[in-house]
């Protein structure tokens, strides 16, 4: 006799090794989501590399620095390296061929300054050319500092306390710790994993559904004893194990990633670790069970592939837009971010990898809402299936 | 042995104004008895797929039974599917599997265990001379290749009662004739109560036992190939089926 869970097993093995034998699809779920979020990490750190390099570096480009012996006297106290501008440095900087602020020294600088005449001094930047701007604040400070030595000596010439001019000191203090301030960072990475979840389960929603119809499959499924509700849990049980599959190997992926870090500062702050790889599969399971399920509803009532993927768009569209939504909004978190399923495990996700601690209370909202949309969808298919098959 | 009795179906075309109902099937009744097969010939959109899909429990009839093997479809449609093999309309197979895990995938979801079921995807390779194809992925068969694929597929439970709705579409003289000598077979050996829909004349005088003839959805006249050639009053059974089937729509 056949039974519910026989009939459900022979469904889901069957859908398992349909799907794992398409290699091609698989092959481009893996590069994309798989492969993509490390990938990008990997850049990044290279490029938060680059900017502390030029940081370390400590150079500073000059245009008629010779008519300031006095500034140079102070830069190379502060260790700094003068540079003398290349003639054609503004069309550099406008194409973003030269990596730094040029700071442009008048030619009576230096008497100017002897007479109290404060010399005005032009930087120049392109705020097209991000790696010359990120340079801005540091020569900015650099001039300042300067500025005041040399307001300094002349109080102390004229018996004032150079303190005297300071009336408030501002003494910066970050609250941020390493973990949190790396998150800034890494707050993309929900991002992918996620979208990894819905490639990855993509393919095999619309082939057990809208393409059992287009095959013309489905309707001899239908001949069979098997119930219907059989059928559609075998189904659903098969996306939903490859889309955690995904999930899975995305998530370790970033495990290898970290040592390919390239910047030390970067690979000292991103912490993500097996504790926090086991997090983020716990919170993505619900996820990935509920856009299963979701996205197969969408497509059992569609008659081909093509039309299921456009109709499945709006799911894809929601899902990426969701973690953008923290770029978006500047006031924090809300209570209700954690009721909205993508969004309050992109949130919980976020959290863990600031380290703080998760509590129940907060992860259960968002698993109920999942589940809810699982069974939902799950029982929308079950009645669709058999009205569909005779269109 | 499968039987129809008054049955009736209806469908709605279009929506708010020009919504219409279509009947599809108007009070069709027949009986296919074991060791016979038995041919359902009737014009297109004559209501046959309609008739074979309520058979097979795909559609609900509006009215009317259907009982096989005296099991009713309305009370037991699980027991009645479990005594039906099914070529369907729709025979679309997975392309990415081979032509034996299409087979026993479905003998699974018989309940089949899977030794037997293997045993049997032999022997009905065998039988329907595919051999050769069984561990071949189904991308790229050809009609014929398709057609016994899914035949065997249908068959795969050893099931009393086989319904095929036009099983010929679209296959060469070969693949024809080598599906004609499979239900010969399937009739003489094992006695199983075949039933096939079609509108094409030489199938069912080459492989009929009865013939029931089937217009606008209902039913028209029931025999042997003679038989209604002698109720027509015709010599050429494609007269005799014009007159019958045609006719018999000019005079309602």
């Amino acid at each position: 006799m056949l039974t519910f869970w026989r009939a459900a097993w022979a469904v889901f093995t069957k859908e398992l090794k349909d799907a794992l034998r398409d290699r091609r699809t698989l092959m481009v779920v893996f590069v994309t989501s798989v492969a993509m979020g490390p990938l990008v990490l990997v850049m990044m750190s290279a490029l938060v590399d680059k900017l502390e390099k030029r940081a370390e570096a400590r150079e500073l480009v000059v245009v008629g620095i010779e008519a300031a012996p006095s500034l140079r006297n102070y830069l190379e106290r502060q260790t700094y390296v003068v540079k003398a501008a290349p003639p054609d440095w503004e069309a550099q900087l406008k194409d973003s061929k030269l990596g730094d602020p040029v700071l442009v020294l008048p030619a009576d600088f230096e008497s100017g300054l002897a007479h109290g005449e404060a010399p005005r001094v032009d930087l120049v930047y392109s705020s097209a050319n991000s790696r010359a701007q990120s340079g801005v604040g540091r020569v900015s400070r650099l001039i300042a500092g300067f500025s005041q030595e040399q307001a300094g000596l002349r109080l102390i010439a004229r018996g004032v306390a150079p303190a005297s001019l300071g009336a408030v000191q501002v003494d910066e203090h970050d609250v941020a710790d390493s973990a949190s301030r790396a998150a800034q960072l890494t707050s993309m990475l929900p991002y992918f994993v996620l979208m990894a979840v819905v490639y990855g389960a993509l393919n095999a929603a619309l082939d057990t559904t809208a393409g059992e119809r287009e095959r013309g499959s489905l309707e001899p499924l239908l001949a069979t004893p098997a119930s219907r509700h059989a059928l559609v849990a075998g189904k659903w049980g098969a996306v939903f194990s490859i889309g955690l599959l995904i999930a899975v190997l995305s998530c370790l992926s970033f495990l290898p990633a970290q040592q390919m870090l390239r910047s030390e500062s970067l690979a000292a702050l991103f912490r993500f670790g097996w504790a926090e790889a086991v997090w983020f599969i716990g919170l993505l399971a619900p996820v990935a069970a509920a856009l299963s399920a979701l996205m197969m509803a969408i497509a059992i009532r569609c008659k081909t592939f093509k039309e299921a993927q456009a109709n499945n768009t709006v799911v894809i569209l929601a899902v990426s837009l969701m973690p953008m939504f923290g770029l978006f909004n500047q006031e924090g978190e809300a209570p209700w971010h954690l009721w909205l399923p993508p969004l309050a495990q992109s949130t919980l996700m976020n959290r863990v990898l600031k380290g703080t601690p998760i509590a129940w209370a907060d992860a259960a909202p968002g698993v109920l809402i999942c589940l809810l949309i699982t069974a939902a969808s799950i029982a929308f298919i079950g009645r669709q299936l058999a009205r569909r098959a005779a269109q | 042995m499968i039987e129809l009795q008054a049955l009736h179906k209806r469908f709605q075309t279009g929506r708010g104004r020009q919504a219409r109902e279509v009947t599809a099937v108007d009070g069709l009744s027949f009986t296919a008895r074991d060791g016979a097969i038995t041919g359902l010939l009737g014009p297109n959109g004559a209501g046959k797929t309609t008739s074979l899909r309520m058979l097979v429990g795909l559609v609900t009839p509006d009215a009317g039974e259907i009982r096989v093997d005296g099991l009713s479809m309305a009370q037991d449609p699980q027991a009645v599917r479990a005594r039906l093999g099914v070529l369907s309309d729709a025979r679309g197979l997975y392309p990415r599997l081979s032509a034996r895990e299409n087979i026993v995938y479905h003998g699974r979801l018989h309940g089949v265990p899977d030794d037997l079921a293997q045993a049997r995807c032999e022997h009905l390779a065998n039988l329907l001379e595919m051999q050769p194809l069984l561990d071949r992925r189904t991308e790229g068969f050809s009609q014929g290749e398709r057609m016994k694929t899914a035949l065997a597929r249908a068959l795969v439970h050893d099931p009393a009662n086989i319904v095929l709705d036009e099983p010929t579409n679209g296959l060469d003289v070969v693949a024809t004739r080598a599906l004609r000598e499979a239900l010969r077979t399937l009739r003489d050996e094992t006695g199983k109560c075949i039933v096939f829909s079609t509108h094409i004349m030489q199938e069912v005088e080459r492989l009929c036992d009865r013939v029931v003839v089937v217009a606008q959805g209902r039913h028209v006249a029931e025999g042997t190939v003679a038989e209604l050639c002698a109720l027509a009053g015709e010599d050429d059974f494609e007269d005799a089926f014009v007159r019958l089937a045609f006719g018999a729509a000019e005079t309602c």
